[in-house]
Parts: structure tokens; sequence; C-alpha cells
């Protein structure tokens, strides 16, 4: 693979939630060859597309789905793999998924698994009413895992993007309710960016090499103001994973689909309440904990630093020993 | 060329601060005609190293750097040995010694650990600029412990102007925290709590593992005038703008790295039953439709 594809694919899986076309922007103007980008990056978009739970207007349909691994279609052979399908359940349409356009084109009706289906069903009808009861704009989808019986896979995904205000943030959230084993398991990943833009475009500093006297320092995401000239600029990424799994009890095994389904919804939702919850105390244990450890907010004395008596100390030390100019210490 | 480093910059901005050094050493492989624009422009974390003379730790950096070499704050020597490496006047050093001890006694006072550097270079037009690092890692002990890291980069560069200095300082602070969880710690109470909960209802309860991290930087400047009584007023002058700085940045990093991401997890998740205050709302528009029949 040439090194540039490679140095660029990881770039944009590193994306921020909202951000792939940025990233794109800077890898483009980066690399600055488009012919050799085009072709390169296409599998790195799609690694992210399925990743991130992109979700994608459903032709046909009045709601939005999930491309994901448990969304694709198997491809056929001799079927280009640009060609990818994905299914939604929900629809029970399949289509053709653009990865660089993000839309969805050439819909097909699709006949579910009969032994499958009422369960699944079970599962997105709880899953819709979970979602508009805590997500506020919340994606989901349950896939019933093609020839494994009693095996489904629901997932989760939230996204907002507040670029004028400069945050964007992304839940993911997947479980396999695997009733074979009476098991549930999953995880869930929450990603957020927050940044400032800072208001002047360029400051100079100084280099120490002799080589390069002066060294400019520009701040791309910056416009300038003449009124004020201070940089204010910062990042902050935040990203967790949180990874599950539970034995079901046999009160759930043993309901009918829909009490099942529901159940099943209703222990995730509790536990995502709860991590939700718990990060909470996280952020309070690495605030008391990490941050204060890291740095106090002031000395043990509780006042801030005379510098004068720092450096009378030292500089007396130090000129004593050498000329006693002060030294009537 | 400038749109080029832009770009660098701006995805800087927007990858991981976790993976920069991996991320700006992947640039640097792609476009190493760039590579000191990126060096001199890309705060990354400071790295630790030892002073073969002394035994003492000290930071480096883009400032202290002279080709593949690193200059130490105590013994003036660089690692690996340079002949013609650059050091600063011996009136310049001396001052550069006596900062190095202020600062690191202001370390001890606020860091109680950790490593702290001062260097100084002399300007073309007569003045001087130097840079004041300090790092601070915590390691846990445990897997499960809490475990972060604090960068300061002080950047200053001052002019004399009479009985006066005029003082431009750039502050950058990298700032990361981590703090991993599983079932089988002790540790939280929320954990166990819920855990019981769950128990009491008949199910076996969710095995739980996981990690949560909050990374990034924040770059602050000012520029101020100070009065100047002979060369050492500089670093009581510098002392009390870092000081400063650093108080101001640290009130600023806890609001954005706890108050807004937290905010935003709140944004895009309700703990509370979404419907149940559709209903509500619902209920009360009936209501005073009702009233007002």
């Amino acid at each position: 693979m040439d090194p540039r594809i490679e140095a660029a694919s990881n770039f944009l899986l590193q994306s921020p939630p909202g951000e792939i076309n940025d990233v794109l922007n800077d890898v483009r103007s980066i690399i600055s060859d488009d012919d050799l980008l085009k072709d390169g990056i296409l599998p790195a978009l799609r690694e992210y597309n399925l990743a991130q739970f992109s979700v994608v207007d459903v032709p046909g349909a009045d709601h939005q789905s999930i491309i994901s691994e448990a969304a694709r279609v198997p491809t056929l052979e001799g079927v280009e793999e640009d060609e990818q399908r994905f299914l939604d359940p929900r629809s029970k349409t399949s289509f053709v998924f653009n990865h660089i356009g993000l839309e969805a084109s050439d819909p097909q009706s699709v006949e579910p698994d009969p032994d499958a289906e009422p369960f699944r069903h079970a599962l997105e009808t709880a899953l819709l009413s979970y979602l508009s009861s805590h997500f506020l704009d919340g994606v989901g989808s349950v896939f019933a895992t093609p020839g494994t019986p009693n095996h489904f896979v629901i997932q989760i995904v939230a996204n907002k993007y507040n670029a004028p205000n400069y945050w964007s943030g992304r839940w993911r959230s997947e479980y396999v309710v695997d009733l074979n084993e009476n098991q549930v398991t999953g995880r869930i990943l929450v990603h957020v960016h927050y940044y400032e833009q800072g208001n002047v475009s360029i400051i100079s500093l100084f280099s120490p090499h002799p080589s390069e006297k002066k060294l400019t320092v520009s701040f791309p995401f910056a416009f300038l103001s003449p009124r004020n000239q201070t940089i204010r600029a910062h990042q902050v990424q935040l990203a967790t994973t949180h990874n599950l799994s539970l034995t079901l009890p046999p009160a759930v095994v043993t309901a009918s689909a829909g009490a099942a389904a529901s159940k099943i919804l209703a222990l995730i939702g509790e536990e995502e309440g709860t991590y939700q919850k718990s990060l909470n105390e996280t952020y309070y244990e690495m605030g008391e904990k990490t941050f204060k450890g890291l740095r106090r907010a002031l000395p043990m004395t509780r006042q801030k630093i005379d510098w004068d008596k720092v450096l009378g100390y030292k500089l007396g030390a130090e000129l004593t020993s050498s000329k006693g100019v002060f030294g009537s210490a | 060329m400038a749109d080029v480093v832009d770009s660098m910059l701006d995805l800087m901005r927007r990858l991981p601060p976790t993976r920069t050094e991996e991320n700006v050493a992947a640039l640097i492989g792609i476009c190493p005609d760039y590579a000191d624009d990126l060096l001199g422009s890309v705060d990354q974390p400071l790295q630790l190293k030892t002073d073969r003379a002394t035994g003492k730790e000290y930071l480096a950096c883009d400032y202290n750097r002279d080709g593949e070499s690193y200059r130490s704050p105590w013994s003036n020597e660089y690692d690996p040995p340079l002949d013609d490496g650059t050091v600063p006047t011996p009136k310049l050093r001396k001052l550069e010694i006596v900062a190095n001890e202020a600062f690191d006694t202001y370390r001890e006072m606020y860091y109680e650990g950790g490593v702290s550097s001062v260097y100084l270079w002399e300007l073309e037009d007569g003045g001087f600029a130097g840079v004041v690092l300090l790092k601070k890692i915590m390691s846990p002990a445990t897997p499960y412990e809490p475990s972060g890291s604090w960068d300061s980069i002080h950047v200053f560069e001052t002019a004399e102007r009479g009985r006066q200095a005029h003082y431009k300082l750039t502050s950058t602070v990298m700032l990361q925290l981590v703090t991993r969880r599983g079932s089988d710690t002790q540790g939280s109470g929320a954990e166990k709590r819920s855990e019981n909960k769950v128990d009491a209802k008949g199910a076996e309860g969710w095995k739980r593992e996981g990690e949560v991290s909050l990374s990034g930087s924040m770059t602050r400047q000012t520029e101020q005038d100070w009065p100047l009584q002979d060369s050492s007023s500089h670093i009581t002058n510098t002392g009390k703008m870092i000081e400063e700085m650093e108080i101001k940045m640290r009130n600023l990093l806890q609001e954005v790295y706890f108050g807004k991401t937290r905010d935003i997890v709140y944004d895009l998740r309700s703990v509370d039953d979404l419907e149940h205050a559709r209903r509500q709302k619902e209920l009360q528009k009936e209501l005073v439709g009702f009233i007002k029949r």
C-alpha cells in the first residue's frame, strides 16, 4: 500500500464524530493527489462507516437505519465490493450504500427469515419505544443473524453535531442477544469532541535554533480579530468503552416473545442509565483524585508563591558564593 | 506552503490528543519537508530524560533540541554529546540556572512531584526568550486506579524598556485523565449498588469492564509589562505571570473537561424518560386549554 494512503486511512479512522469531511479535506490538502486518494481511501471510509454505525435514510421509508457489519448483506460472487448492499430489517429493504456520499440507492424488498422474524420484530418494537424515551436523536436497528437461530443483534447510535458551538458527540451501543445460551453481551462507546476557536490567526514565537531564527506558528482554525490579539484555543476528547455481559433470568427466557423482548430492552435500558449515571461518579473521582493529584489549586500554605522570597534565597546563595555583593543575609 | 501547514494543524486539532506523537510522526513520514514546521508548532507531550552528569531528570522538547541531541538545564550538556551545540551566553546561563532552581521550588509547591526545566535563549534584537516546562505523571499501582498526566509548556519572550520589561507569554497545558472500571473492583459504590439492585430482582447481574479517558490541550496567551530592577526581576516577573496563568488555566480545564463533556453526553442520552416528559407537557397544554374554555 502507498504509505500516503496508509497514513490517510489511519487519520480518517480517527475522525471525531461528524468531522470526517473536515479530516478528509485536511488530508486532501496535505497529500494533494486526489487521484491517488479517490481509490485508495475507500476501504478506510467503508471501515469507518461500519464501525461508527453511520446512519442512512432508507429509500421509500421515513426512518433511518444503521450501516454496520451486522447490516451487511453477504456479497454474491462476481459482485464488486463497491456495490455493497445493506439491510434495513424494519422496512424489509436492502439497498446499495455509497460510502462517500452516504446515500442509499437501488432498494429491493427482502423476505425475512420466518422463524426469526416474530422475535426480531418484538425486539425492534421494544427498542423503538426505548429510543424515543431516552435518546433525543437516536437510531436503532435489530438484526436476526442469518444461519444462527435465536441470535439477534441490537444496535443503537445517537449523534449530535454542533459545529457552530464547536462540539460533537456520538453514543453507540450494541447488544448480542443469544437465546441459545440465554446471554446478552454488549458494549457502550461514547465519543465527545469539544474545542474552542482561537481569535488570532498567526502568532510568532522565536526559535532557539540558529538556523530558523523566527518560527511562525499559525492557528488555522482562528480568525483575525483586531480588537483582541489573545489566543484562546483548546480541544478535549472524551472516549469511553464499556463492555457488558448478562445471563438472562429464567423468567425472561420462558416469557412470550413480546414480554421477553420488552424485558430484555428494560434490562438494557436500566444498565445504560446506570452507566450514564456512573460517569458522574467517574468524573468526580477523576476531579478529586487525578486532577488534584496532578496539580494543586494552591500550595499547602494556601497562598500564592512569594517569588521575591524564593528568588532572594536562591539568588542570595548563588551570589554570596561568587561575589558577595548582596551577601548581607 | 502555509496551506499545507494549516491543514496539518487543523488535522492535529481534530485527531485524538492521546495519539498526537504517532500522528505527528505519520505526517512527517509522508511530508518530510514540513518536519520543522510541524515539530515547531504542534505541542507534543514532553519527554523525560536523565542528565548523565547529575543523574537528575529533565524535560526535552523542541526548545532544548539541537539536531538529535537535547541539552540538560542542570549540567548544560547535550545528550548525545555535541561539540558545537548551541548554549546560552555565560550571562544568560547564570540566569537560567537561577530560573531552574526557582521553578523547581514552584514545581514542588504545586505539583508535589514531577519534573521541571527552564531553557533561555538570546533573541536577535537583544532581548531574550525562554520556556518553562513542567510535567507530572500519575501511574496507577493497580489497573483500576486512575492515571493521568499534566504537561505545561510556557514560552515567553521579553523586551526591556528602561525600568520596565514587556512580556509575551504563550502557555499550553496538555492534560490526560484515564479511569478503568471493572465488576470485580471494590472501589465504586455506584456499581456495587446497582449490581445489588439487579441481584435483588433475581438476575445474575451485569458483568462490566470499561475505560473512561479525557484528554486534550489548552492554549492561552497574555502580554504584560512589569518593573525591572535587575536581571533577576525577569524570574520573579515570569514566575508571577506563569503562576497566575496556570491557576487560570487549571480552572478553565476543570470546566471544559468535567463540565462541558458531561453536558454533551446528556445531550445524547437522557436519564429521565423523555416520553413521560412529553406526556406531562401535553397534559399541561390540555389543562390550560380546558381552563381557558
